[in-house]
């Protein structure tokens, strides 16, 4: 089948265009909502509108409504990535889906063993939210990996799956895993429990917001050097900030793409390690032939 | 417009952010994973299938090689024995022939001695009369008269075998 079916052809054009949608609506959102800049302001994402809630009201925020662009988006991106798949591959996207796969498969293999196989949708899920949330700034959008809630639930998320691979081997063994390998170091080890998600969920929020800070200031500095530099231009040239011309560009390529790739890559690493570390591989196996022991002889 | 703090922590807002990375999952795994994988099961179906059946011809070909080679060895072999059994079989009709010329030509060549035999006795009986002949008209030219012609027989014929003798024995 070389040549395709124009239905073929056309439905690959309304998922393209499905996966684009969303991210053209952030920005037309983005331009109509967002208030012209008064100087400096460093704040958190803005909120569109409050919902009443218990215990606390629920803001819908720009980064909630840029991370449901990311999924939206996303998924589309799979199922044209899937679309037209064939035993004997016919497109690229497909070797791409296959590479992409065959490559999340094997870091899951190496990093968390045989038996967490079935995590590698997971880990992509956190890889592709958190690189693409990242890389909205290249769009001008609020980055929703710069609010703490959004990679603060991330965080939380993993915690809950590492506790649940914890008590894999029974209440008991992990209250007792506390108490290793002194019992006065209890305190320490909880601590140290409860900091693996604020750890991680405050070095991936920081590392972004901070290379958006940086940014800004970097961008006001040289408007300010460039208005006491050039500022004796006549007329329009000399209120045209000239020094920010380059620097900027390299400062966004270095926290915006690289370092949104990086973070992703590293609250992924982070993901697969605590959760197959805290996993009690030899215990779980124990308890799991003592039960087949049991089974047999009732 | 409103911002949230730089710093805010809103339970709701991690539950969202939360159930938003499990929505991702899910739907990365329903439409991403589950499709290329089975697609790439049903690949190596294939491909183990394409290996069995490769295996399968190849076993084939070995043994139908084996095969022919034992037919051809036996085709030599049947070559051979057809060879032999014709060449014996034109040596023996070969060799009846001979034997049958042979004894055509010992045939014929006793009917022709016989036949010589015969001529020679004829002519020995002709040239013993024609002799005679001769003989008692010579003597009937000689004596002036005529004799009688059984005695001069008797008498030649004596004569003759005389000669005869003498002569097969100087020979």
């Amino acid at each position: 089948m070389n040549k395709k079916s124009r239905l073929f052809r056309l439905v690959d054009v309304l998922l393209l265009s499905l996966a684009a949608a969303p991210l053209v609506g952030g920005v037309v959102l983005q331009v109509l909502t967002k208030p012209p800049s008064q100087g400096i302001s460093i704040s958190g994402a803005r909120i569109h509108f409050t919902l009443p809630a218990p215990l606390q009201a629920l803001p819908i925020t720009e980064a909630q409504i840029n991370s449901w662009i990311v999924i939206v988006s996303l998924f589309f991106l799979c199922l044209y990535m899937t679309h037209g798949l064939a035993v004997r591959p016919e497109t690229k996207r497909q070797v791409i889906a296959e590479w992409l796969i065959e490559q999340t498969e094997s870091l899951v293999a190496n990093n968390m063993g045989p038996y967490f196989k079935g995590f590698a949708p997971f880990v992509a899920a956190i890889m592709g939210l958190s690189a693409v949330s990242s890389l909205l700034t290249l769009l001008g959008m609020y980055p929703p990996t710069s609010d703490l809630n959004v990679v603060g639930g991330w965080a939380l998320l993993v915690f809950f799956l590492i506790t649940y691979y914890k008590l894999k081997a029974g209440p008991l063994y992990y209250l007792k895993s506390f108490a290793e390998p002194v019992a006065f170091l209890t305190p320490l080890n909880v601590i140290g429990e409860i900091a693996t998600p604020v750890s991680m969920a405050f070095r991936h929020y920081g590392n972004i917001l901070s290379g958006s800070v940086i940014s800004v200031l970097v961008a006001a500095a040289l408007q300010g050097l460039s208005r006491m530099v050039l500022g004796w231009l006549p007329g329009v040239l000399g209120s045209i900030p000239f020094l920010q011309i380059g620097l900027p560009a390299v400062l966004s390529i270095y926290f915006d793409v690289f370092s949104g790739c990086l973070q992703a890559f590293i609250f992924a690493m982070l993901t697969m390690l605590y959760i197959a570390n805290g996993f009690p591989a030899d215990e779980y196996e124990k308890r799991k032939s003592h039960k087949q022991n049991k089974v047999k002889q009732a | 417009m409103q911002t949230l703090d730089v710093i805010s922590v809103n339970v709701w807002l991690m539950l969202i952010s939360l159930l938003n990375l499990l929505i991702l999952f899910l739907l990365l795994k329903k439409f991403l994973y589950k499709p290329v994988q089975n697609m790439l099961a049903k690949r190596q179906e294939a491909v183990d299938k394409e290996y069995a059946e490769a295996a399968e011809a190849n076993e084939k070909a070995q043994q139908d090689q084996a095969d022919w080679q034992e037919r051809m060895e036996h085709a030599q072999e049947q070559a051979d024995r057809i060879l032999h059994d014709a060449a014996a079989t034109a040596q023996e009709h070969s060799d009846r022939m001979i034997a049958a010329a042979k004894e055509k030509a010992a045939g014929v060549m006793r009917q022709a001695e016989a036949e010589a035999v015969l001529e020679r006795q004829k002519a020995e009986d002709d040239m013993k009369r024609e002799i005679v002949d001769v003989s008692a008209k010579l003597a009937e030219k000689m004596l002036g008269r005529e004799l009688r012609h059984e005695d001069h027989q008797a008498i030649i014929d004596t004569f003759l075998d005389e000669i005869g003798e003498s002569y097969d024995t100087t020979k």
